[in-house]
């Protein structure tokens, strides 16, 4: 049998204070997809460091081999030279260059001292061609969706002589089509022999495209199974270490009075282009309403646009407890409507300040004597907030940006539930973080809606919003695509809906 | 986001020892009460106008504008005094009105036509030397009437008797004491890490001495400056409002995030045009000290002084790009920046070199800082 293209052997490496890796071991075979599971801060993305040389030779312990052969990677180059290509969540293009120019960066074919255009054109074309993907390599990057970007990515790392991809977390921020479209690529990888490790929280795409899948937590590999063999319940309990019986806990009280309410609703973007036509829908205390869609479907400009935060407002009204609400975030803090925002990192969070800081920001414009601030009552407020939500933080004065995306994220719904408020959108509050710290966030839904407050869930991803959601509003290119209650929406009338198939569910599974 | 101690404290310590010793080995004047004196008052009026710099800093914007503006301002009120014959008070009031609402309208402008305030503020400089020069036309314009004293002058030239002095400095120490104490007790009591008491106890005593120090030494030349008393009155004001108000925080939170701090309901445009119209006080408050100090308003006044002001930003550990910086640090950095000015002058050293000097303290506090937050 021929040796694994890349093996890891009991690796471990020490940081001060904490073991990120004990022991991990694990291999990949020449042209297999192999996924990496496991809970933010089970090891994955130091295992990665080890693998791609950033953290070089000799800072851990435990060894590397490449075809069977020892490796030791001293520098980022080192892997590189051995066939490896690390793609982050965080893409590294440059969004003014055009296609050819980020496929080539760094690389760029010369003839004497000046680059050769022709080449990277020509190359670029070529290797576009190959993967069969139907793009103008000479358009600027930014015009460009998500998804085609991080296929650039991709291609970036194919034009070195890359054996061994490994893709972090790179269906993040994809739509449906555009996860559906890089599986297909990496299938085609696959068949031409280049291996892949692939890390994703989404068990969905793991047990649609890996091999095999070898599960980490607190920083040691415990299985590796094949996914043709296991189970997602097996996975989920080797990840957590514990049995999850109910990973939506919803539990719904009698909806009461109408909180919200949203009628006619036009919006035009920042460009003057329509974004947001004749939407209406309602939120009641004690209600779960859903929102989905495609990506660019309007899900999240609809929720930055009540909040005052996107757009302009064409036609339409919108009240809070039955008076209309006055445009912009304080405005609309002050009336009781909070907003969890989907990009907690750039909107969400002060990621150089402390916990503290980050938890009380929007309340503490009220929580003054004298014009200054009243610091008893702010930390008993941080405190209160920080247990309610269990925040897992060594302190509150630790830097927000030194906590894992789970508590994170608990941080910035903390923030938004201390103005109070009757109403509270949260945006995508699930994603990139890991299975325990998703059911944690599902009960503070439960929580909030239980004391009477009204959620608004947007989500892209249909089992949350199935499992989570009272009711269920599709958007469908700015327009309301479909309403279901809950257990009336399966998976293929909500896409049927966010496709713009809703006036007949019937044939809704055909779109 | 107090009490702790980091390298980069002891690294200006060390650079301001070095920098000291220096000076007092080439120049035994540099230690007598007298310079020590002169040297307290380039300080106060340096960094009063850092302190201002910082609060436009801290959001991540910046103000290249001030150095002209110290002398527009401090030019209005030596007109108004000298060929006007307004008494000083009224005359300052209306310059510093002035200056206040000039930097309102430039706060205004750049959050409502979202300006970079780079260029805004660069504008500013030309404007306001342009319109400083026309208002004292070229001259030399005395803040005083002929050989006489006025509030105007009194600013730079005035020292509290030594029995003031010292009950002043005296209770300086005894807030510092309670505030110490108390925010001692506090941190203990939300279970932060808190310093001992007997560390506590040390950084007192340390600071008590070097009070009573700054005292003595004061009261041999003619007693404690006014510009300290104002010093200390703008440290306190700009220490509690960076540190104890929402307006702080905000100020924060928008160079840390702005976006998210727009989500999080802070009012940004507001929070900012207030940052400059605060400015705007501080800059008049420097231009009647810096006029005063020079005794009268001539084309020279306030040049450059928005580079020494950024540079006490930053080489006391103020971020450019915003969230970050303290006013004890800006304190520190101004200090530096004005003993090596003032080390330089006693030292007759030429215009030349110290410019060299100034920028190339400027380059290594900014590559110390780098180095240090590297970790």
């Amino acid at each position: 049998m021929a040796p694994p293209r890349l093996s890891a052997r009991s690796i471990t490496k020490r940081f001060p204070g904490v073991t990120a890796l004990r022991e991990v071991s694990f291999d990949l075979k020449a042209g297999e997809i192999h996924a990496l599971c496991g809970e933010n801060g089970a090891g994955k993305s130091t295992l990665i460091k080890v693998l791609s040389g950033i953290h070089p030779a000799g800072s851990y312990e435990g060894e590397l081999g490449i075809d069977g052969a020892p490796a030791a990677f001293e520098s980022v180059a080192d892997a590189e030279a051995a066939g490896i290509a690390v793609i982050y969540q965080e893409l590294a293009l440059v969004p003014e260059m055009t296609v050819a120019e980020n496929i080539f960066l760094g690389a760029e074919p010369v003839s004497g001292l000046l680059i050769d255009w022709d080449r990277v054109y020509r190359d670029s074309k070529a290797l576009l061609e190959r993967f069969g993907l139907e793009l103008d390599c000479s358009a600027p990057t930014k015009s460009l969706g998500m998804g085609r970007r991080q296929l650039i990515e991709i291609l970036k790392a194919l034009r070195k002589e890359t054996r061994i991809l490994i893709l972090d977390e790179p269906t993040a921020a994809l739509s449906e089509a555009e996860v559906a479209s890089l599986l297909d690529i990496l299938r085609d990888l696959r068949s031409r022999g280049i291996s892949c490790v692939y890390i994703s929280h989404r068990l969905d795409e793991v047990f649609a495209l890996a091999d095999r899948v070898t599960v980490l937590r607190d920083g040691s590999s415990v299985t590796t199974l094949d996914v043709a063999a296991a189970d997602k319940a097996s996975v989920i309990r080797h990840m957590v270490g514990r049995e999850i019986t109910d990973l939506y806990p919803r539990r719904a009280p009698a909806p009461g009075e109408t909180l919200l309410r949203v009628e006619d609703l036009s919006v035009s973007g920042p460009e003057g282009e329509g974004a947001l036509e004749g939407v209406s829908f309602s939120a009641a205390a004690g209600e779960v309403l859903g929102i989905g869609g495609l990506m660019g479907s309007g899900r999240s400009e609809l929720l930055m646009h009540i909040f005052g935060a996107w757009g302009r407002r064409t036609a339409g009204t919108v009240e809070l407890s039955g008076r209309p609400l006055a445009a912009g975030p304080r405005a609309c803090l002050d009336r009781g409507l909070a907003l969890v925002t989907e990009d907690r990192k750039r909107c969400g969070l002060f990621l150089d300040q402390e916990v503290g800081f980050n938890l009380s920001l929007s309340a503490v414009g009220g929580l003054t004597r004298h014009g200054l601030i009243d610091e008893q009552a702010e930390h008993r407020a941080n405190e209160s907030a920080a247990a309610s939500l269990r925040v897992k933080a060594p302190s509150l004065e630790t830097r927000v940006g030194t906590l894992s995306g789970g508590n994170q994220q608990k941080v910035v719904i903390g923030k938004a539930l201390m103005t109070s408020p009757r109403v509270v959108f949260l945006d995508e509050p699930t994603r990139g973080i890991d299975v325990g710290a998703k059911i944690e966030v599902y009960e503070i839904v439960n929580r909030l809606t239980a004391e009477g407050k009204a959620v608004v869930l947007v989500s892209s991803e249909l089992p949350e919003l199935m499992g989570m959601s009272d009711r269920i509003v599709m958007l469908h290119e700015g327009r309301v695509g479909g309403v279901f209650k809950r257990g009336e929406a399966d998976q293929e009338r909500l896409l049927a809906a966010a496709m713009g198939h809703a006036g007949s569910p019937a044939q809704g599974g055909k779109g | 986001m107090n009490g702790k101690v980091e390298l980069r404290d002891f690294s200006l310590l060390i650079a301001l020892v070095l920098i000291g010793g220096f000076f007092a080995l080439m120049s035994p004047q540099f230690l007598s009460a007298r310079n020590m004196a002169m040297l307290t008052i380039e300080l106060s009026i340096t960094a009063v106008l850092a302190l201002g710099m910082l609060l436009v800093i801290l959001p991540g914007h910046i103000d290249l504008s001030v150095g002209s503006g110290v002398g527009l301002v401090g030019g209005i009120a030596s007109v108004l005094v000298f060929q006007a014959q307004w008494p000083a008070a009224p005359a300052m009031g209306l310059a510093l009105a002035v200056g206040a609402l000039l930097w309102l309208l430039m706060g205004f402008v750049i959050v409502r036509e979202k300006m970079p305030a780079f260029i805004i503020t660069l504008g500013g400089l030309l404007v306001f030397k342009g319109a400083f020069w026309l208002v004292i036309r070229n001259a030399t314009v005395p803040v005083a009437p002929g050989g006489e004293t006025n509030l105007y002058a009194a600013l730079t030239t005035y020292y509290l008797p030594p029995w003031a002095g010292g009950l002043l400095m005296l209770a300086c120490f005894a807030g510092l004491a309670g505030a110490k104490v108390r925010s001692n007790l506090r941190r203990k009591a939300f279970g932060f890490e808190a310093e001992d008491w007997e560390m506590a106890f040390l950084k007192l005593f340390v600071t008590g001495q070097l009070m009573l120090l700054f005292t003595v030494v004061m009261n041999q030349f003619r007693g404690i400056p006014l510009t300290a008393v104002i010093l200390g009155a703008v440290a306190l004001a700009v220490t509690v409002v960076t540190e104890h108000t929402p307006f702080g925080r905000y100020l924060y939170a928008i160079g840390g995030n702005e976006e998210a701090a727009v989500i999080s309901g802070v009012p940004v445009n507001r929070v900012i045009i207030a940052a400059y119209g605060i400015l705007g006080a501080i800059v008049a408050l420097t231009g009647f000290m810096q006029t005063a100090y020079s005794g009268a308003s001539t084309t020279t006044v306030g040049d450059l002084m928005e580079l020494d002001a950024i540079a006490a930003c930053v080489i006391g550990g103020t971020s450019l790009k915003g969230g970050r910086g303290s006013t004890s640090g800006v304190l520190f950095g101004a200090l530096i920046m004005a003993v090596l000015l003032n080390g330089m002058t006693l030292l007759a050293v030429s215009p030349e070199f110290k410019f060299i000097a100034r920028g190339a303290v400027l380059a290594l506090a900014v590559w110390m800082d780098v180095r240090l937050s590297r970790d």
